[in-house]
Order: structure tokens, then sequence, then C-alpha cells
């Protein structure tokens, strides 16, 4: 048990004994290791969120889709908004088209939050800019569920680039990419929507992982290791 | 609701973005564009987005029966079958954005006999085998489409055609409506004892042109028209108390109520009358008159045809030329298929031919020897359009070398007479002078069964090109006797003759449809002719080529493109599924071609085959491709066939 268990009880959430229950049976996460990708339960994630300050502001609607074997099931989508009271209307009500009444509809956050983590399950997250979501998402699920997100996170932004050097692509946004691989989705700045077209891309990128020979969890991360150290070396010596 | 279900409620709502995004997307495509929202909801929920990279093989012979069926949503593939004896794979078909496949496997439960290959970066939908049959079973109109395949696409132009022109012409009216729904009034009768003031009567209360004469069982006896009378008030021989079989017409001409308004233009067109009885089981049921059939035409056939036939001069028929141009272009708009189109004008231009020829002989007075008009080529598989040249011959019958060199010399003034005549009527003199005042076209019978046998024995480059003239042959004028035993000689020695089978099969590979391996339409390059493909060389020509070698070698007298594929289909030599396919993919090239003369009529352009893919609409488009790949199926199988 650990010792400081009591600390988070004075601001510990609400929750049902159901939901704690629930929180209790989450699987166990999907370490990078020799686990083949085409074998790996991959969730492309977009959060909207409040703003861009990981440490106030709030996750406001989820957006994932599962790639498994290396495909997307259409059937296997997951989008909700979450309950905040006093949303304030800020401008990401203009970049996201969330409106406070969409979000009076949606989840209270702990059961919405409940329901994407078990809808994730076993899998590795794999998102935009992925360090932003990773840190909304670890204290959303902190605040609201008292959980801790200990999921691994692949950056699209990295792979993307690391995969397709002749893309020339450097820091590019994920229109961008949409827009070199010549995608097209009609409803962007939604969250369902947003990350569909990031799960495009990613089975664009794992048809060419699998081209570059990278067929498992561990080789890509390792791949992925190097490709961060050639760019922060070449970074430095410019 | 509770809150709980609420909840699951605004997620599900959220997750249909995505589903609508890729409907909307859909919908855009046949068949999902007339499916049922719900249906193609269900569809796309079941659905798996995969993508494939540039050379990737996605289903392919090997691996047993089709699991999946597939939905272009980006790229192109490509469809790769190893023809025996070949080394490289053909490329047998492309799939573009938003077309489907394969349909003919997971219906059959098989595998795919083409392998398919990515020929870019692509996307598709696949729904898994299960779901496939579910949706077969929920959706009528993807059954169909599962179904049919290319066919139901040919079906939805043709309906769009027509839906098209009754919206230009406010009225529904087909070329394809059965007699028994064109006549369906009573007909005006009388017994053959009637006087005629009194039958006149009854057509003057009954404000129609004709009466028919039957006996107590309705059977038709006779017709009297209006025409008849005034031939008889003219003639003032027979009274008006007379009985009326004294000056009907007898034994009058008669269809059953399954013919169409098309068989009854045509026999009205061609025998020059203007009611045709409708008969059942030999008791008349109702009598159509021109009045019914072209009663929302401005342009009157059978008056045209008549027009024709009387002409005092040639000056008159090349004044006619229009009123046929825009008898055609009614016809289109009327949804009349190519095939009819092309019918009535060939029938109008046999029309015009005999007139001519009627009009200088008068001039020229009575030549030596009788003689026999012949045409051929487009004009001989009376498959002409607007843009017709003059491919033409005279056929008499002579004892000998020397009389028929007499005879010749005779007959060569006439036919050159004939020949400006007809260039003035719009039929261009034949620029390779395949035309009767040459005088190797103006033979006797012997002298053209030798000419024939040349083309069948000796196999040169010329030779063959002739022979692609020439074997597609009809009569137009004169005694047709000597030019059928002529023929049928002809098919004899094509018969026996495998070396000239197999050079005219080779012959029909030289125009390749337009159809290429990355791009969906191949197009010229450069000049005058940029990005546009030849309708007429790379499109028609094949199935033309293709139906004449098969339809000679296999003793078929007939010379029509469409005709020779239905007959050939009967001889058991080709499926008749890929018959009715090449005869659907023919009519469609034909149909486009047809449509693009009359836009170049209209506004006086030169006539041109030549099309720019991207000028015409998206279904059409899509279904000129699928009708290259026909003519593309069609050189594989001759290929495969003659083994060349």
């Amino acid at each position: 048990m650990n010792a400081l268990a009591w600390l988070p009880q004075l601001r510990a959430p609400k929750l049902t004994a159901e939901q704690i229950a629930r929180r209790a049976a989450l699987p166990p996460i999907q370490p990078l290791d020799d686990t083949s990708l085409d074998d790996t339960r991959l969730v492309v994630l977009d959060l909207e969120t409040s703003g861009l300050n990981v440490h106030r502001d709030l996750i406001l609607s989820i957006g994932a889709v599962a790639i498994e074997q290396g495909v997307i099931h259409f059937g296997k989508q997951f989008e909700r908004t979450l309950y905040r009271a006093n949303h304030p209307l800020t401008e990401t009500v203009l970049i996201h088209g969330i409106s406070p009444s969409e979000i009076e509809q949606g989840g209270a956050a702990a059961a919405t939050l409940l329901d994407f983590m078990e809808f994730a399950g076993q899998c590795v997250f794999l998102a935009y800019h992925a360090p932003f979501d990773q840190r909304m998402l670890t204290r959303g699920l902190r605040l609201d569920l008292g959980h801790k997100l200990r999921h691994k996170f692949i950056d699209v932004a990295e792979l993307a680039p690391m995969l397709c050097p002749e893309a020339e692509l450097g820091r590019a946004s994920l229109d961008d990419w949409a827009g070199y691989f010549r995608l097209n989705n009609s409803q962007r700045h939604n969250a369902a929507a947003d990350a569909m077209i990031t799960a495009e891309i990613a089975l664009i990128l794992l048809s060419k992982a699998r081209a570059q020979g990278i067929t498992t969890l561990a080789q890509l991360h390792t791949r992925l290791g190097h490709w961060r150290q050639l760019r922060q070396a070449r970074n430095a010596g410019v | 609701m509770t809150k709980e279900e609420a909840f699951s409620q605004a997620g599900k709502t959220a997750v249909l973005q995505n589903i609508h995004g890729t409907m909307t997307f859909l919908q855009k495509y046949p068949p999902f564009n007339s499916m049922e929202p719900s249906h193609l909801a269900w569809m796309v929920e079941h659905c798996q987005l995969r993508f494939y990279s540039k050379g990737e093989s996605i289903i392919s012979p090997q691996e047993g029966v089709v699991q999946d069926f597939y939905i272009v949503k980006q790229g192109l593939i490509r469809g790769e079958r190893l023809i025996p004896g070949q080394e490289t794979p053909d490329t047998t078909f492309e799939i573009g954005v938003g077309e489907c496949f394969p349909l003919a496997a997971l219906v059959g439960e098989r595998a795919t006999r083409t392998e398919h290959i990515a020929s870019e970066d692509c996307f598709c939908l696949t729904l898994p085998r299960v779901h496939f049959i579910k949706l077969f079973k929920l959706s009528m109109v993807f059954r169909d489409f599962a179904l049919r395949g290319v066919s139901s696409l040919l079906d939805q132009v043709n309906q769009q055609a027509q839906a098209q022109a009754a919206e230009q012409l406010g009225e529904q009216y087909s070329l394809e409506t059965r007699l028994d729904e064109l006549a369906n009034r009573a007909p005006v009768t009388c017994q053959p004892d009637t006087p005629v003031r009194e039958a006149v009567k009854h057509m003057h209360e009954a404000s129609v042109g004709s009466i028919i004469i039957t006996d107590q069982r309705l059977r038709p006896q006779g017709i009297f028209t209006l025409r008849d009378l005034r031939a008889m008030v003219a003639d003032g021989d027979i009274g008006l108390d007379a009985e009326i079989r004294q000056v009907m017409t007898a034994s009058p001409f008669h269809l059953s109520p399954a013919h169409t308004a098309f068989d009854a233009a045509i026999a009205m067109t061609s025998r020059h009358i203007a009611h045709v009885c409708v008969v059942k089981d030999d008791i008349l049921v109702g009598v159509l008159s021109e009045r019914d059939l072209f009663s929302l035409q401005r342009v009157d056939l059978v008056h045209l045809a008549r027009t024709i036939r009387q002409a005092a001069d040639v000056e008159a028929l090349e004044a006619m030329r229009e009123d046929i141009r825009r008898l055609a272009e009614s016809m289109l708009a009327h949804g009349a298929s190519s095939t009819q189109i092309t019918r009535i004008i060939t029938l109008l231009n046999d029309h015009t031919v005999c007139r001519v020829i009627e009009l200088c002989i008068e001039k020229h007075g009575e030549p030596a020897v009788p003689f026999t008009w012949l045409v051929f080529g487009s004009e001989g598989r009376s498959e002409q359009t607007l843009h017709t040249d003059q491919d033409n011959g005279m056929l008499f019958e002579a004892e000998s070398a020397a009389q028929a060199e007499q005879l010749r010399q005779q007959l060569l003034p006439l036919a050159d007479r004939i020949n400006h005549a007809l260039a003035q009527c719009g039929f261009t003199l034949c620029k390779g002078n395949i035309m009767a005042n040459n005088p190797e076209l103006c033979l006797s019978r012997a002298e053209w069964g030798q000419r024939f046998d040349k083309f069948i024995r000796t196999t040169t480059p010329e030779n063959l090109l002739s022979s692609s003239i020439y074997f597609d042959f009809r009569v137009v004028w004169g005694d047709a006797s000597g030019a059928q035993e002529l023929f049928d000689g002809v098919l004899r020695k094509v018969a026996n003759n495998t070396l000239f089978q197999n050079r005219m099969a080779q012959n029909a590979l030289m125009f390749r449809p337009p159809i290429g391996r990355f791009r969906d339409f191949v197009l010229a390059r450069s000049g005058a002719e940029k990005d546009t493909l030849d309708l007429k060389t790379q499109g028609l020509t094949p199935f033309v080529d293709g139906a004449r070698v098969l339809a000679l070698a296999n003793g078929i007298s007939e010379c029509n493109t469409i005709e020779r594929f239905r007959q050939l289909c009967d001889a058991g030599v080709i499926e008749p599924l890929d018959a009715g396919a090449y005869e659907e993919a023919y009519h469609f090239i034909q149909l486009i071609r047809m449509q693009q003369h009359q836009k170049q009529a209209r506004s006086g352009e030169p006539f041109s085959n030549r099309v720019d893919p991207d000028t015409l609409n998206h279904l059409d488009r899509r279904i000129l491709r699928e009708s290259f790949r026909q003519a593309k199926r069609l050189q594989s199988s001759l290929a495969l066939r003659y083994q060349l």
C-alpha cells in the first residue's frame, strides 16, 4: 500500500462503487516490446481541450479510432464530449466548434473517461503531437477518475518525418501531412474526424514501416529514439 | 431515456460524424447514391478501411474464395490476368475512386480470376463477406447492382437520357412503347358490303383517316383511307354508293400488340403506308396511324421518307438532309437507342440513294443492262450516322469478259452521275475512291467473285483492308439475288480458309482501345488532338472488326455488328453474357459519338469522332471506360481463339 495513499483522498473524485470496480478491472497496458505491429491494438487519439495549457485546461471531447491488424474498423470508434460545469466560452469553441450546449449534453467526466479507457483497452496510443494528448489525458484521468495513465504513446508527428524523409516536412501540421498524402476530410477540427485522418496517416506509415523492415513495437521505439537523437544532433550542429 | 442512455446516445451521434462523412463520399457514386441511407449507414458501420501502397497485391487467384467486398476510396487499382502463352500479364481493367470489386467472384463465392494490384497508393473500404451477404439481402438496389454489374450502370444512363428528354419535351414517349399501349382506342370498322358513303361518314364522325374492313369475326379484310377516297373521287369511275370492298386495299399490313412503336415506324417508312393494323390471334384490336405515332415529334419520319421518295430533283433531296438531322436529334432526345437511330438514318439514306438513282436514270436514260447498287462499310452494316462517306459499287450480269467490259463502259457515266448527285445530298465522296464510278467497282457478278476470291486467297495488308470494307455488304437498289449468291460464295471460301481468318483476326487487334495502365484513358499527347480519343477507330472498330471475322468464319451473312453478335450467340460461338456486354458497350460508344455529332452539327462545326473524356459527365466517363474494357476483352478472346 502506498504510504501517501491518504493524500489524494482529500480531493478524490466521487465515484460510484460500480465505477471503482470498473476502474480496478481496466486491462494492463501494452508495453513497447517484441509484439508485432500487426498484432498490436493501436488507438489513434485526438483530444479537444478548453485551451493549450496542460496544467489548467480541461478535456472537452475525445475522438479515437482503433487500428487492429493494420485495419481501421468503422464500427470501432469512440467520440464523446465531456460534461464540464461552468465551461467558459473561449477561443477553442471557435476552433473546435464545440458549443457550451454540446458540452452540457456530454457525459459526466468520470463516466466518459472510464468508458474511454475501457474502449482503449490494452493498446498503444497514437496521436499527432502525442505529448500534449498524453499530458492532458494523464491529468484528466488523475483528477476525474483517480487513475494513473501508464499507456505508451507514439507521436505521429515524429513517426511521419522519420518514415517519410522524402516529404521534407520537418515541423509540419496534421493538415500538411494530410495534404502530402492527398487525404481529404471535410469535417476537420472535430475530434472524431481528426482522429480518423490521423489514423489514415497511421495506416500509410505502418505500411512504410513494414517496407523499411520495422515489424515490432520495440523496433519502432528504438528507431524513433535514434531518429530523435539524430535530429537533436543536427539541430545542435546548426 | 435514462441519463446513461442519453450519454451513450450523445456519443453515438458523434461517432456518426465519421460514418456520415464516408456516406457523403459514397453517395456520389452508384449504386450507393440510390441506396436507402439506413442501408448505406449499416454498410459503412461494418466497413473497414485499409491502405495499400503502390504495387501491392490486394487480392489474387491463389488466395481462394474472396473474403471481402472492396470500394476504392482513394487511388487506382488495376486487374492483371496472365494470358496463357504471354510472358507479362495483361491489364484487363482499372478500378477508380467510388468503384467496387470483385463482384462476380463474391456473388459466385469463388476466388478472383484476376489479380488486383494497387496502381498507386490506395485506400479501400472493405466489407467482410458475411456483411456483404447481409447487405445483399437487405438492399434491393445493392443486390441489383451486384448481380448485374456494369449492365445496371448502362441502364441508369439510358434512364437518365430518357428522363432528360422527357424534361426537355414535356412528354414521355419512347419508341420502345408497345403497340397495345399506343393503339388503345377501339378501331373504326365496317363490313365489306358497306357503301363507301356510309364508311366515310363513320370516319368523319370518329375523325380518323382510315377505316378497317373486317369480316363478321373482326378479322381484317382490307383498309380504306382518306387518300383512297381522294383517288376514288379524282378517278370518278366508282360512285359513293358502291360497296367498299371494290375500293379498299386488301390484306392490310399488320403487327402484333407486342411490337413496338419503332417497328411500326419502320414498317410505315419502308412500306410507304400511313396506317398499321394491330392484330392479335387474327382479330383486329387496334389501328395505329402515323399521326398517333409521331404526334409528338416535330419531324415526321414517315412523311420524310415519303417526301424523299417523291422528291422532284436532287436539290429537293439536298434540302431534306437538315430534316434527317433534326429527326435524329429528336429521336436521340426521346431516348431512342443508338441502334434505332442508326437504323433510321440508314433507312432514310437508303431512300435517298434509291431516289437519287431513279432521278439519275430519268435524266440519263435507261441503262443498257439492269444493275444492282451495292453499299459497303458502315452503310453496308446499316450503321450510318450523320457523318457519312460513300462506299458503293455496281453489280451486273454479263456472259463474257468482253461483254462485261462493254457493259461497264455504258454503266460508268451513270454511276458517275449517281456518285456526284449523292455528294450533293451530303454523302461525301469517298477519299479512297470506293465508288461505283471507279471501273474496278463496276463489275459483273463473275468479276466481283474473282475480286473477292483474291482478297481471301492472298492476304496482303491491302487485301485485308479491302476485306474489312467489302465484306460488310448490302444491296440498296436493284435485284438482290445475284449479290446474295456472290456473298454465299464468300462465306463458303472464308469458312475453308483458316489463314484468312487468322489474318483477319490479327487485323482486328490493330486498333487498341484507349485505356491504359496508369490513367483511366489513354489520350493523344500533343497537337490539335491533344487530350482526346477517337470514338470510332479506338472504340467502335474493335467491335466491328471482331464481329466481322467471327461472323465470316462462322457462315453468318448478316453484316450489322449487333446482329452479328446476336447470331454468333445463337450459334454458340460466343457466350450470351459476352454478347450482351459487347452489344451494350458498342451501343454506348455509338451513343456518345452520335451525341457529339449532333452537337457539332448544331454549332456548325465539322464532324469529328474525337472526344475529350473530361467533357463527359461522371457516369458517362465510367461507362465509356467500361465499354472500352469490353472492346479489350473481345480482342483478348480473339487473340486466344486464333492464338495470336
